[in-house]
């Protein structure tokens, strides 16, 4: 048990699995409800602009029908990260090749993309957006983990099936491009 | 501004953003950070990139708890260890071979005994003891009626000799074969021929 903001003892992501596996169906309300805003802003911040919400539900349904596979080596959140990362790997290969058959119309452009950049603000949060498209997508990737997510270089290198010292040299690499990037603006 | 050479100082400022350095170590990072003026700027531009990421999508927890499937226990399949497959293998392979090899011998058995016997008599020794000689018989001499001997077969000494069990004759049949049995030579009718040694007088 960890203890929550109020005060009361928090369960872990072990024991709401546990209670799910029993039947508990509130356990997996508390699971989605903890961890499914971080999925849909690393979908975000790795450059997916439409569907977030149905990515973050594919995530989740594949993560509860295989959770025996979940051996708590690692966190549930950076296993979800895993998972997520592979479906968005497969929607951009199935996209790639729709793209190659079906010509891109004008109003593909205005969706949920238009939408997401209403939310921003403030300019420097715009700033910040463009400077991660600056990134290669697996900069993008360990910067966006490491610094929105708080997760550690050995969690990152987990999650895009790597080392920790190849995460480093990518969060090294990134955050110098941010930094020029957002003096040049 | 100088550049920051502590890279250990610079691979922590995410951590100390997300507040997960354990006590010692935020207060190291902390100082140094005070005095930095690089660490300083990267700190701020974590800070952006940090605030930047609330713009996603809010999620339905509801929504996304409706699609989830039931649980269902995965049973894993049990994986025999590999000495215990070989051992499987062996006992089959050795079941293989006694069933094949005996099949193959039974099989010779019966193919012999048709070839050789193909009216189903029985079979004696090709070598009966005649008069003190072995005579070596043919193969087609050798079989015997095992049947009671009908009246021209008895009439022939020869196949009376034969007969291997003299329980099936009849008393006319033994007394016949024991009378020939008498006219039998009890020695050898010839002698083998003396050997003259001849003196060739290389001797002297």
């Amino acid at each position: 048990m960890i203890p929550s903001p109020e005060g009361r003892p928090e369960e872990t992501d072990l024991e709401l699995i546990n209670r799910w596996k029993a039947g508990d169906s509130r356990a997996a309300t508390r699971l989605v409800g903890r961890h499914s805003q971080a999925l849909a802003r690393f979908a975000a911040s790795a450059g997916e602009r439409e569907g977030i919400e149905e990515l973050v539900q594919d995530t989740f349904v594949r993560a509860f029908a295989s959770l025996d596979s979940f051996r708590g080596e690692s966190t549930l959140r950076t296993w979800l990260f895993t998972i997520e990362r592979r479906l968005m790997l497969d929607r951009r290969r199935s996209e790639r090749r729709s793209r190659e058959t079906v010509p891109v119309e004008e109003s593909d452009h205005v969706s949920e993309y238009g939408a997401l950049d209403g939310l921003i603000a403030e300019e420097a949060q715009e700033r910040v957006r463009k400077s991660l498209d600056a990134l290669s997508p697996t900069q993008r990737e360990v910067f966006t983990l490491r610094v929105q997510q708080g997760l550690s270089y050995k969690e990152i290198a987990e999650v895009l099936g790597s080392t920790e010292g190849a995460a480093r040299v990518h969060y090294h690499n990134a955050i110098k491009t941010v930094k020029e990037f957002l003096k040049d603006e | 501004m100088n550049k920051c050479i502590d890279s250990d100082i610079q691979e922590m400022l995410p951590d100390l953003l997300h507040r997960t350095l354990a006590d010692d170590a935020r207060q190291r990072v902390e100082a140094h950070v005070a005095t930095c003026e690089s660490c300083q700027e990267d700190l701020d531009v974590l800070r952006m990139v940090k605030s930047a990421a609330v713009f996603a999508p809010s999620i339905d927890v509801d929504r996304v708890v409706r699609q989830l499937p039931p649980y269902q226990k995965i049973m894993p399949a049990i994986e025999r260890p590999a000495s215990t497959r070989v051992v499987s293998w062996l006992v089959a392979a050795s079941l293989a071979l006694v069933v094949l090899g005996g099949g193959s011998v039974l099989m010779i058995q019966s193919k012999d005994s048709r070839a050789s016997n193909p009216a189903g008599y029985s079979q004696v020794p090709n070598q009966v003891a005649t008069g003190g000689q072995a005579t070596k018989l043919s193969p087609v001499e050798s079989v015997v009626v095992s049947r009671p001997l009908d009246k021209s077969v008895a009439a022939h000494p020869r196949a009376l000799a034969l007969a291997a069990d003299v329980d099936g004759l009849s008393d006319g049949n033994l007394m016949q074969l024991m009378n020939d049995m008498d006219g039998f030579d009890a020695l050898p009718a010839s002698e083998p021929e003396p050997v003259i040694s001849v003196d060739s007088g290389d001797s002297l």
